[in-house]
């Protein structure tokens, strides 16, 4: 019984992890319509800025700074030179998919040369072990799952009490509406990469943390975990996201106590599809998902 | 076309012997992984083929014929391997060999170049290839399965501890690491050995807590491992969760390696490192003239191709077999006088082997010498000797071993023969 | 150029433009975006091994794989084919509901990323990590398969399933039932009020993309002698979406156009990149990693210099028709 109560706590991690990513890869695309394949990439660079701060001799949890601004900037030009210009020119849902596919590959292959095959790890002072009735974590293990929450709860505050936030809203729901109502989305959706990214970055700092080893393969690794989390709990909805990334933190490292552990991700997926089945827009998504072709 | 109709000759070609070096440059084709998961293969055995190459040139070439190196990027898999092998063969009527070929695609290209008569030196551990029927390939590194016995021998037999009763295999979901798993259980259970826990884990995942706390559970008395990349990550999870306490683990030949050190030392520090860890791996002396010669030109190498990192690679046993291999094709070479691969492709073996009375070398200098003499030779290189079995595959044997505090290898001991024939008979040599 | 490397590139050639007509009719005409289509091939090259390969207990018995049954060409083609016509039903009425085009998509994705995950881990299935090797191709027990005679056999063979494939693909495309998918595709709530059944038209087009899909992996399999899950991961499919893209979607002329430009052109295009440029002898790594940067920026400059593809789809316009003064109609946002 014990290995299920340690198991939980060890999903809680993966929870912390996964949420941070999946929220700001959901916001992406509720907001700008972007399926962004390049996300796992991103948290990969931003993982590797703040290894570079703490080989130079910056504590990991400070790194996390430079990590979310690398995100965020980096996510920033990626719109801005990229994404942006095909969605003005037209280019439908699926070649933009393709056209992040694309940018992933290019992000990768140019790190590689740069950073080598080898994997990294960051210096984290693990702190002491704490263990309570089965519950087995470390400080700093701890400290990673108090982030998360306060980043969720920060990016609920964001939606449902500022301005910022009514405004993403809005053009969430309705682009064309929201600038005829004087929002100024091309503004707002500058600010969402800005904010998404910087989720991103400290998502890709915080997996590092959490995996000892990384490197530049890694960033695929997050990638297919975060469009799970995100498509269980509703494509857009970040509160979706949260709970996409609660189910499949805990049950991955639960079905890895119970089956085998290289089933773990397959087990999480395997949900995945069965909510596929029986509610195909998701736990959390409005009618919008159920729309016409389009 | 011309290229092509040379290389058609040479097969259709009858083995006359000694017609000639021929004229131009020569090439070693490197066909590996350059890219994807295993990058990091190519270029150590690029090293290998750059170290040998200036052996060879600066002692005259091959009949006057200067060797170069080129790499050809299979991209970690099957199908993009055979366009990369047939292109290689196609552009380069002037191939005397390739090294490389490791598991991820040495299924498709092995026949490939076997069929356009290419002698090749590959990585692969595959136990596909234990008994294979292609004459142009060749060995210098036991099958995985090899490994996988001599963990189970060091667990067994290993010094400053009583045999393991309770073993915990751990190893990736990966073609390298599967190719072990089958043979150890196997052993294991013909030699009455609990198997406390067989546990196939994702390389790559971002933590491994769960499985970890499974593994625990089993209580064993030791860990046979290698999951290259996620050593650090699964090591530092067993101490924490065991306490602070860390059980011993015995790794492959493959995590004989400073990255490997560093990941584990990072994770479990260095204390329990040294206390805890023993690994098993081929009978590579680093000694010796041959070796001397070997690291004297891959430092020659550095200069020369500085992004090569070749010194890095010193220690690494497929650096300094794939170099062996490309020098004896070199000698065969000159030993056959011809150009033509039918002709030297048998001579590869005669000089790994060595007749009786033949003169021993240790490079490529001292083998051309000793040719011109008239005698006949045999290579005992960087890596040692080599016997080549009826199938092409040629090992040494196996020494345990550990790492010092700065990551060199140091021996503890060693298997003998029986205590190995015993284990391999319990497997099964498939 | 040797004879050996010509047969390489035209047997892939023909892999790669049967996979995109497939695709085409599925995505192209249909709009059907099938992110897992990579596994339709898969499993074509997985059934045709373990129809054609002996019982595993061959060769020594280093692998495990379920079926050994030798059986002779054509049938491990034709059970490839099948098998992806019967893997499409599963996954089509999983996914091909009242969905919108990108979830679809998005769960698609992640389907092929379990299906190579669960086969890479379960490994007496179809041996795992190291997939299948030594897989005999069509006649191997006659012609000699390192052989020059079997090379041009395999391309004998393979050029054939291709025109049959463009052959049944232009049917469909210029029939009444391509013109109700491309309905489905342009309006799907007009094409249903019009009483076409979308889901049916759906799940049939999908069967068909899935059997030639798994024509296509059988050929593969045959040729290279081997299927592992290395081979099909999930970027192939966005590969073969690219080459559909680029070359056209829509119509089967830009299918095979954009099979040879993608994924045989770029692809093998970028391993003539010299390994030396003047003295300068660059890392061993980096050479491949720009290869995989050029793909990306191939891609990336196609669609935005020639978004329609090197060959559009034709707009068919009746005789008789009303003349619209804007012919893109336009539709509510």
């Amino acid at each position: 019984m014990n290995l299920y109560v340690a198991a939980l706590g060890f999903g809680l991690i993966s929870v912390s992890v996964i949420s941070i990513a999946a929220v700001g890869f959901t916001m992406q695309f509720g907001i700008t319509n972007m399926i962004n394949l390049a996300y796992g990439e991103v948290m990969m660079v931003s993982g590797y800025a703040a290894f570079y701060a703490n080989q130079a001799g910056v504590n990991i949890w400070v790194a996390l700074i430079p990590g979310a601004l690398v995100g965020a900037v980096l996510s920033f030009l990626l719109n801005r030179f990229l994404y942006a210009p095909f969605q003005r020119k037209g280019t439908n849902l699926i070649g933009m998919v393709i056209i992040s596919l694309a940018a992933s590959l290019m992000i990768a292959n140019v790190m590689l040369p740069i950073v080598g095959y080898y994997t990294s790890s960051y210096v984290v002072d693990q702190g002491p072990l704490l263990r309570s009735n089965g519950l087995v974590l470390t400080t700093a293990q701890i400290a990673i799952i108090a982030v998360a929450v306060i980043l969720m709860l920060g990016v609920h505050g964001l939606l449902r009490y500022t301005r910022l936030g009514k405004a993403m809203r809005a053009t969430a729901a309705n682009p064309t509406l929201a600038r005829n109502c004087g929002i100024p989305t091309q503004r707002v959706i500058d600010v969402v990469w800005l904010i998404t990214g910087a989720l991103c970055g400290v998502a890709g700092v915080v997996a590092g943390m959490n995996s000892e080893n990384f490197s530049v393969a890694s960033g695929a690794g997050y990638l297919i975990t975060i469009i799970a989390a995100a498509v269980l709990g509703g494509a857009g909805q970040p509160y979706g996201a949260m709970i996409g990334a609660l189910i499949i933190g805990i049950v991955t490292e639960l079905s890895a106590a119970a089956i085998a552990p290289e089933y773990k991700e397959v087990v999480a997926f395997a949900i995945l599809v069965l909510v596929m089945v029986l509610r195909p827009q998701g736990l959390l998504a409005k009618r919008g998902a159920l729309a016409a072709a389009g | 076309m011309i290229g092509a109709a040379l290389i058609l000759v040479a097969c259709g070609g009858s083995s006359t012997t000694g017609a000639g070096l021929g004229s131009g440059p020569l090439l070693v084709g490197v066909l590996a992984p350059f890219s994807g998961a295993d990058a990091s293969f190519g270029p150590r055995y690029l090293a290998g083929c750059y170290a040998a190459s200036l052996s060879i040139n600066g002692a005259g070439g091959i009949g006057g014929r200067q060797v170069s190196c080129q790499q050809f990027d299979t991209r970690g898999e099957p199908a993009d391997a055979v366009p990369a092998a047939n292109a290689m063969i196609s552009g380069n009527s002037n191939l005397m060999g390739v090294v490389g070929c490791t598991s991820d695609e040495a299924s498709t290209v092995v026949p490939i170049l076997d069929r356009s008569h290419v002698p090749m030196f590959c990585m692969t551990g595959q136990s596909e290839f234990n008994k294979t029927n292609f004459k142009y390939f060749h060995r210098l590194v036991p099958p995985d399965s090899f490994d996988a016995y001599a963990m189970i021998g060091s667990a067994l037999y290993g010094p400053n501890h009583p045999p393991y009763k309770n073993v915990a295999l751990v190893f990736g979901d990966d073609i390298g690491s599967q190719t072990f798993v089958g043979p150890a259980v196997a052993a294991l259970k013909k030699l009455g050995v609990n198997i406390a826990i067989n546990q196939a884990i994702h390389l790559g995942a971002a933590s491994y807590r769960t499985e970890v706390a499974s593994m625990l559970q089993t209580h064993p008395d030791v860990i046979l491992t290698e999951t290259i990349g996620s050593a650090g990550t699964y090591m530092k999870e067993v101490k924490q969760q065991n306490g602070g306490k860390v059980i011993p683990f015995i790794g492959t030949s493959a995590t004989i390696d400073p990255v490997w050190f560093k990941q584990v030392v990072d994770a479990i520090g260095l204390q329990d490192f040294l206390a805890n860890y023993t690994a098993v791996d081929l009978k590579l002396s680093l000694q010796g003239a041959g070796y001397d010669e070997f690291v004297t030109e891959l430092t020659a190498a550095d200069s020369k191709f500085p992004s090569s990192n070749a010194t890095t690679y010193k220690g690494k046993s497929p650096t300094v077999h794939l170099y062996d291999g490309i020098i004896m094709t070199a000698l065969a070479m000159v030993a056959a006088n011809s150009s033509d691969p039918t002709v030297y492709n048998p001579k590869i073996i005669e000089i790994a082997n060595g007749v009786s009375g033949a003169t021993v070398v240790s490079t490529f200098k001292d083998g051309v010498a000793a040719l011109k003499a008239g005698k006949s030779i045999r290579y005992v290189g960087a890596a040692g000797e080599n016997n080549f079995n009826q199938w092409n595959n040629s090992q040494q044997g196996y020494n345990l071993v550990t790492m010092d505090k700065d990551g060199n290898e140091v021996v503890i001991g060693e298997l003998t023969q029986s205590q190995t024939q015993q284990i391999i008979d319990a497997g099964g040599n498939a | 150029m040797n004879s050996y490397y010509a047969a390489t590139l035209l047997v892939y050639a023909g892999v790669d433009i049967i996979a995109c007509l497939a695709l085409n009719l599925q995505f192209g005409v249909s709009g059907i975006v099938n992110f897992s289509f990579i596994v339709f091939q898969a499993i074509g090259a997985y059934t045709a091994a373990v129809l054609s390969m002996p019982p595993d207990t061959a060769y020594g018995g280093y692998q495990s794989y379920v079926g050994g049954f030798q059986l002779p060409f054509p049938i491990p083609w034709i059970g490839g084919a099948l098998a992806g016509g019967l893997l499409a039903i599963p996954v089509g009425l999983v996914v091909l509901r009242k969905l919108r085009t990108d979830y679809q998509a998005i769960s698609l994705l992640v389907l092929s990323v379990i299906a190579n995950s669960v086969i890479t881990n379960v490994r007496p299935f179809l041996n795992g990590a190291a997939g299948i090797a030594q897989v005999p191709g069509p006649f191997s027990d006659q012609v000699d398969p390192l052989s020059q005679s079997y090379q041009l056999l395999y391309v004998g063979l393979t050029i054939p399933c291709v025109l049959l494939v463009w052959l049944v693909a232009s049917r469909i495309v210029n029939s009444p039932f391509g013109r109700s998918l491309r309905a489905m595709r342009e309006h799907e709530l007009a094409a249903s009020a019009l009483g076409k059944n979308p889901v049916q038209l759906k799940m049939t087009i999908f069967i068909v993309g899935g059997i030639i899909g798994g024509l296509s992996g059988a050929i593969l399999v045959g040729f290279i002698a081997v299927v592992a899950p290395s081979i099909w991961l999930y970027p192939e499919t966005i590969i073969l979406f690219a080459a559909v893209i680029v070359g056209g979607r829509g119509n089967n002329l830009g299918a095979i156009l954009g099979a040879l430009l993608v994924p045989v052109g770029f692809e093998e295009a970028t391993r003539l990149i010299p390994p030396t440029i003047g003295g300068w002898v660059p890392p061993p790594n980096l050479i491949p990693a720009m290869q995989w940067v050029a793909i990306g920026l191939l891609i990336i400059g196609f669609l935005w210099f020639r978004p329609q593809g090197v060959r559009p789809e034709q707009r068919r316009v009746f005789e008789g028709a009303p003349i619209r003064e804007d012919s893109n109609d336009a539709r509510p946002a």
